[in-house]
């Protein structure tokens, strides 16, 4: 994980030095072209709703059917300072109030699971049947993005966010099915429901890709919709709960209001 | 980047959600069921998934002539030999039936053993660990002392919440014998976390004549206890030694303490008629039982103490000619220990027990 963390933040680095030379030569550009355009700071207020879902990339075969999915009140709201350096192109940093939520009903089959309790007590098996979870993290959120702003109506970001976990629910209830005990050829145990909470295993930091593009439509306010791609598995390596990595993969949109 | 190209990994956000993709093969290689015509049956078959035993409780005919088992597996897995096939018994009363599952991988070989109902004195001097391949589990069983598997305990629903060490299971075995070299122990032992999820605090020792099945344990642990064993005739005397201290403090099924409250041990014996067992949950009320014979005083006994119990019938009930019954010997350090209630360290030690027949 140690590794990840470095490659991401490596990642994160490079995208900001690339923002710079961006900058560096549009100055250059802009001193050629004796242009008018004063570099300023920029204020917004921003609002608006997560949808997505804390999920594999690619489903594991292990999930036979999805019958249900709805997002959670997962409301963002932040703050966002950027830096118009050239009349196209800036940067900016927000910090923001992020919660990322979804509810799944689904079905699976031969589903590995392995859950440790804090007594040192550990149970491992297979699932076969029907699972209903409910997720709903909150974080605070650190996006910084290279802005293009092209003309008057459009705005574009792309870049990265750092995000630590304030509260963390993952919950819900396995049913009507049996796991075994051990694995496939195990004992069979019927579950007609039981429930399982694995909040307190959710990771408390999480980084990712993020970008989007910004729509005036008003004098200071604009559409906005910013997809924010999580790459650091929200579960630690060492839990086992589900057999794959999940990443928080949501869409935001809502409102950019310039002040 | 443009609005189209968003647009197509928006998109493509929500078709993560649609790609299902094939099923796995199921890996799965259980016998699920060895049916063998009711009337060859002297107790109804059971499949013992963690030893992968089918145990067969046969009469002396089907024994003599061998049988024509109908075997279910796993879907789609393959069983040799097949379902249909003949089985008949060579010196041993044993032999294999293996199990493929679908994905070819790993299966399941099962031993087929003949369980006979000889002898009814216990004298615990064999034992048998139980584990589970890959598993860290182990624990110990009793056996016959001719190697019959007739004896079951909670051990393996413990083993489940995550127990492993032999000793930390309630039943296992003493050096403290009555007579020969070990007797059985219960000790009734604290849950733990994944049990506490269950609602269960206390795990109480128990030792059982009968079989116990997994599949219940998590919707009703009280049927998992598969209790009897095949009989023939009517028992007339339970007999044994056992020595039992109650545990310092009485709790609850929410595993508060209750104060003023000694825990008390259970050893009884029950008569029923039929084939097919009873459990936790009707072995006392049921109205197939015939007769029982059972331990009034359940209170502590530091040196070993004799006890003989006549069988008494209920009223009305006998034993018809002709007529199947199964006969199931409980004990337990916790007389709740059915209700999760008990005390922590309640130990019941038990040796050369014997059902006494006409």
């Amino acid at each position: 994980m140690q590794l990840m963390n470095i490659k991401i933040s490596g990642l994160m680095l490079g995208m900001l030095m690339a923002t710079t030379q961006l900058f560096a030569q549009d100055n250059g550009q802009g001193q050629t072209k004796t242009d008018d355009f004063k570099p300023m700071l920029e204020h917004r207020i921003l609002a608006g709703f997560n949808f997505g879902a804390t999920a594999p990339v690619g489903l594991p075969n292990t999930i036979r059917k999805i019958n249900g999915y709805w997002p959670e009140f997962s409301p963002s709201l932040g703050y966002e300072l950027s830096y118009r350096a050239t009349r196209k192109w800036g940067a900016a940093v927000a910090v923001k109030l992020d919660y990322k939520g979804m509810g799944t009903k689904d079905e699976v089959q031969y589903f590995p699971t392995i859950i440790t309790t804090d007594d040192g007590g550990r149970f491992e098996g297979d699932f076969t049947g029907k699972n209903q979870t409910t997720v709903r993290n909150a974080y605070v959120s650190f996006p910084i993005s290279a802005v293009f702003t092209p003309n008057d109506r459009w705005r574009f970001n792309l870049g990265g966010y750092v995000a630590w976990l304030f509260s963390s629910n993952f919950y819900g209830t396995v049913s009507d099915g049996y796991i075994r005990n051990g694995g496939s050829l195990g004992e069979k145990i019927i579950i007609t429901e039981a429930t399982f909470d694995f909040g307190t295993e959710v990771r408390s930091f999480d980084c990712g890709l993020q970008g989007g593009a910004a729509y005036r439509v008003g004098k200071r306010l604009s559409i906005d919709g910013n997809l924010n791609w999580g790459l650091r598995p929200i579960f630690p390596g060492d839990f086992k709960g589900m057999s794959f990595p999940m990443y928080n993969i949501y869409l935001t949109l809502g409102v950019a209001y310039k002040i | 980047m443009n609005l189209r190209k968003l647009c197509c990994i928006a998109a493509s956000l929500g078709l993560l959600q649609s790609c299902i993709k094939d099923a796995p093969t199921n890996p799965e290689a259980d016998i699920t069921t060895f049916a063998v015509p009711k009337n060859q049956l002297t107790g109804d078959v059971f499949i013992d998934q963690t030893k992968r035993q089918v145990r067969l409780y046969l009469t002396d005919s089907a024994f003599k002539n061998g049988i024509v088992p109908t075997i279910s597996v796993s879907n789609g897995a393959k069983v040799f030999p097949a379902s249909g096939d003949t089985l008949r018994f060579d010196s041993t009363g044993t032999t294999q039936y293996t199990v493929t599952p679908a994905t070819g991988g790993k299966g399941k070989i099962y031993t087929v053993r003949v369980v006979g109902t000889g002898n009814w004195k216990f004298g615990f001097e064999r034992w048998d660990t139980v584990s589970s391949e890959g598993a860290s589990w182990k624990y110990v069983n009793p056996l016959a002392d001719d190697g019959r598997n007739l004896w079951a305990s909670g051990n393996i629903g413990i083993a489940i919440t995550g127990v492993t060490e032999i000793n930390d299971f309630p039943l296992h075995v003493s050096s403290d014998a009555h007579d020969g070299k070990y007797a059985a122990v219960m000790e009734t032992k604290p849950g733990n976390a994944l049990s506490g999820w269950m609602g269960i605090h206390l795990f109480a020792g128990s030792l059982f004549m009968g079989n116990f099945v997994t599949d219940y344990l998590l919707e009703n642990p009280l049927k998992c206890t598969q209790f009897g064993q095949p009989y023939r005739g009517m028992p007339q005397r339970f007999t044994g030694y056992y020595k039992y201290q109650p545990g310092a403090q009485f709790q609850g099924k929410d595993g508060k303490p209750v104060p003023g409250v000694t825990d008390e041990c259970s050893i009884y014996a029950v008569l029923y008629s039929g084939t097919s067992r009873l459990d936790a949950t009707n072995i006392l009320t049921s109205d197939r039982v015939i007769a029982t014979a059972i331990l009034t005083d359940g209170s502590a006994k530091a040196d070993w103490t004799h006890f003989d119990i006549p069988f008494q019938n209920l009223s009305g009930k006998v034993v018809n000619m002709g007529e199947q019954v199964m006969l199931a010997i409980i004990a337990s350090s916790s007389k709740d220990g059915d209700h999760y209630r008990g005390a922590v360290g309640s130990k019941l030690v038990l040796d050369n027990i014997e059902i006494v027949n006409e």
